[in-house]
């Protein structure tokens, strides 16, 4: 599947290594990322996948530069095309933000405008980063509404947002995203709010998009059937740790992750109608003031003395996990 | 016939937009005020048996939650009425039976944050009758642990407790007052999966151990199935297909069900498992206005000339499985 879209030797349009963005609060230090790494082929979409507060919206925040105090990155590299990010000044990161990369949130009145019409924000978005005439700035903005399958676009530019659905209105925040032919689209849980039928439609014109126009998706998500249905490779994190990575199809049949396996687990779909499901015990750790050693330790049932000490990354082909006592690998049929 | 445990019985349930003043003055102007009723539900009859589970699913806005609080005994419908046990839920504009307990989406909202868990537990029974101060202790202790919960809870403070643990106390709580129906809003849909499954099995615990009815309201198509016996699909207020949960989600019948399963992304685990969505065309349409004739006909990809016209009625398929639609059979 991958190699439908990156050729043999082209280079990551993001590459991200040892990511780490803290939070520095009263009450102590939130590490909410850290030590990400993960690559992205063009074209190619990823799934970010992890419960409630595992950080996988401060890892979108982080890659776009977008973190406030008194949270800091305070380690790491973002290379987008090759391009180093952190630590880009303002200037600099507001070039390549909405350009280059950007990010679409679950509540797409987050990037749009309520007082101004759907033309007048796409317009005000290319005038950010190039001179465009007016008429020129609606034929691309249509253009873009069109692409992301809303129907007559051209006559819907002088609406106002509250004049669409919420599907409507995610498709817009999602075209404003791709006005510039945008490398790398930040997608965080976009279509969480939505209703199935208008998801589904959302996720099929997701994948023509990253298709056709060979724009990269993060797709962030705590929905897994969500994302094996549109990602080819998955990055599960826990505690602001990718735990287990891989292609998505691989990593959904046979996690090595005992967190992977126990989320699958507990998933209706992976049990008969009316028997129990399977639990993980315990709950979400809080991530301040995080003990040393493997973060799922309290809630694993594979643990041993050894996983007092935190486990790195064991790379083994294309899969990847962070686990001491990791189970093991599928026998292939 | 005997009547059904709970009997729904032609339902509505309209909502006039309150106007404010300035509204009032415009729209006398000639300004455009919206003033027509949302239809929230537009007549439903549904039955449901002593100790069953009914999963009430449809996307937002269809009119899951306003029926939920017809059933509930919460708001009254504008027409039609609701029985549980024969007898009215609501009487007077009030309800009329404490029976009936009510669990919600949110469980941070649904718990006073000034109060104890064991007065949060006790305030209803002790109200009631059921339990005199003497006894309140061990009768609190006795819910919490019936909803998987340390019986020393009861003397902390909500926020104290994950959702995940709030929810098992919102549902100890409904517990207490012993009621023959649980009607239970979405009751998963704010909690993580793996806290999700905790509460999906206190829920099959429950089925199983007490001889309560369970009205479970969920968008959510694989946690419906899970734990209903059978399965309503309603669409702008109306009820679409309704029958045994493995007939529903196996032999759809109704066109608008068919395309919601087909729209669950499902746990795809096959190596290039290419998809294919065929995801449902079009809106909903806003149910100020709802089409004529069949609610589904703008997005149903077999409409005829008859659906744009006639209501289609719940017609009988097969045991306990009917749908509204012209053309199923
Ligand atoms: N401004 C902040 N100050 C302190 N801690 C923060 C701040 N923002 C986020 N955090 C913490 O960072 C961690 C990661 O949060 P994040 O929002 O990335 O989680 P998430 O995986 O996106 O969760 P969700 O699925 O709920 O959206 C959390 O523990 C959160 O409490
Ligand atoms: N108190 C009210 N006043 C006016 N309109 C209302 C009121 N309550 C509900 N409605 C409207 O009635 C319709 C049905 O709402 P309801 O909350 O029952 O839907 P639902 O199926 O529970 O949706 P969701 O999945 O979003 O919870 C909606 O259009 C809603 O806006
Ligand atoms: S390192 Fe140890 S505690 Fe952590 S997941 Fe693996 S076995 Fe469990
Ligand atoms: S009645 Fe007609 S429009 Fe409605 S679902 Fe059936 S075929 Fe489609
Ligand atoms: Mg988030
Ligand atoms: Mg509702």
């Amino acid at each position: 599947m991958t190699a439908l879209t990156m050729p043999e030797g082209e280079a990551p349009i993001l590459e991200v290594k040892d990511l780490a963005t803290h939070f520095f609060t009263r009450a102590g230090v939130v590490k909410a990322v850290d030590g990400v790494s993960f690559s992205l082929n063009r074209g190619e979409i990823i799934g970010l996948v992890g419960e409630s507060g595992s950080g996988k919206t401060v890892t979108g925040f982080s890659l776009i530069g977008l973190v406030d105090p008194p949270g800091r990155i305070v380690g790491g590299s973002v290379k987008l095309e090759g391009q180093e990010l952190v630590g880009l000044d303002d200037a600099g990161l507001r070039k390549v933000r909405g350009a280059r990369i950007a990010m679409v949130f679950q509540d797409p009145m987050m990037t749009l405008n309520p007082v101004l019409t759907i033309g007048q924000q796409m317009h005000l978005a290319l005038a950010a980063h190039e001179r465009v005439s007016k008429g020129a700035a609606r034929v691309r903005s249509a253009e873009a509404l069109t692409r992301v399958g809303i129907p007559d676009a051209a006559s819907r530019l002088d609406a106002y947002p509250h004049q669409f659905s919420g599907g409507m209105r995610q498709r817009v925040a999602i075209a404003i995203a791709l006005l510039h032919g945008t490398r790398v689209i930040i997608a965080d849980e976009p279509t969480t709010a939505l209703d199935v039928s208008i998801q589904a439609q959302i996720l099929s014109e997701m994948r023509e998009l990253a298709r056709e126009m060979g724009t990269a998706l993060v797709w962030i998500s705590h929905d897994l059937s969500t994302v094996s249905t549109l990602a080819s490779r998955i990055l599960v994190m826990y505690a602001g740790r990718i735990v287990e990575e891989g292609p998505t199809a691989q990593v959904l049949r046979a996690p090595r992750h005992p967190y992977t396996a126990g989320l699958l687990r507990s998933l209706p779909a992976m049990a008969e109608p009316g028997t129990d499901l399977a639990q993980i015990p315990g709950t979400t750790p809080s991530l301040l003031n995080l003990p040393e050693g493997c973060p799922f330790r309290p809630r694993c049932e594979r643990a041993s003395e050894l996983c007092a000490k935190n486990p790195p990354m064991t790379r083994a082909g294309e899969r990847g996990y962070r686990c001491h006592h990791a189970l093991e690998e599928a026998v292939s049929a | 016939m005997s009547e059904a445990f709970i009997s729904i019985d032609d339902v509505y349930k309209r909502f006039s937009p309150r106007l404010s003043m300035a509204d009032r003055i415009v729209s006398k102007l000639g300004a455009r005020v919206e003033t027509r009723p949302v239809r929230a539900v537009d007549g439903v009859t549904l039955n449901v048996e002593r100790g069953q589970t009914l999963g009430l699913v449809g996307e937002s806005g269809c009119g899951k939650s306003t029926l939920g609080r017809m059933i509930a005994g919460i708001i009254e419908p504008t027409s039609g009425s609701v029985r549980i046990d024969g007898k009215p839920v609501m009487e007077g504009g009030r309800k009329a039976d404490t029976r009936i307990q009510t669990i919600f989406q949110d469980p941070f909202a649904s718990l006073d944050p000034r109060m104890r868990i064991g007065d949060i537990i006790a305030e209803g029974p002790f109200a009631h009758r059921l339990v005199d101060k003497s006894g309140e202790r061990s009768y609190v202790a006795g819910y919490l642990e019936r909803a998987g919960l340390d019986p020393s809870f009861a003397d902390r403070f909500p926020h104290q407790f994950s959702g995940g643990q709030r929810q098992r106390i919102a549902i100890a709580r409904a517990l207490a007052m012993q009621p023959d129906v649980l009607v239970c809003d979405e009751p998963v849909a704010s909690l993580d999966v793996s806290i999700q499954a905790q509460i999906v099995n206190l829920f099959l615990k429950l089925r199983r151990e007490m001889s309560i009815t369970l009205i479970f309201i969920s968008h959510d198509l694989s946690v419906v199935r899970h734990v209903s016996d059978h399965v309503a699909i309603m669409y702008l207020g109306r009820i679409v297909e309704s029958g045994p949960t493995e007939t529903i989600y196996t032999d759809p019948r109704h066109p608008y069900t068919k395309g919601l399963l087909e729209s669950v992304p499902k746990l795809l685990v096959e190596d290039d498992a290419l998809v294919h969505f065929k995801p449902i065309m079009g809106e909903i349409p806003s149910p100020l206005a709802p089409p004529a004739g069949c609610h589904f006909n703008p997005r149903c990809p077999i409409a005829i000339d008859l659906c744009r016209s006639e209501d289609p009625a719940l017609r009988p398929l097969g045991p306990g499985h009917c749908a509204a639609c012209h053309l199923a059979q």
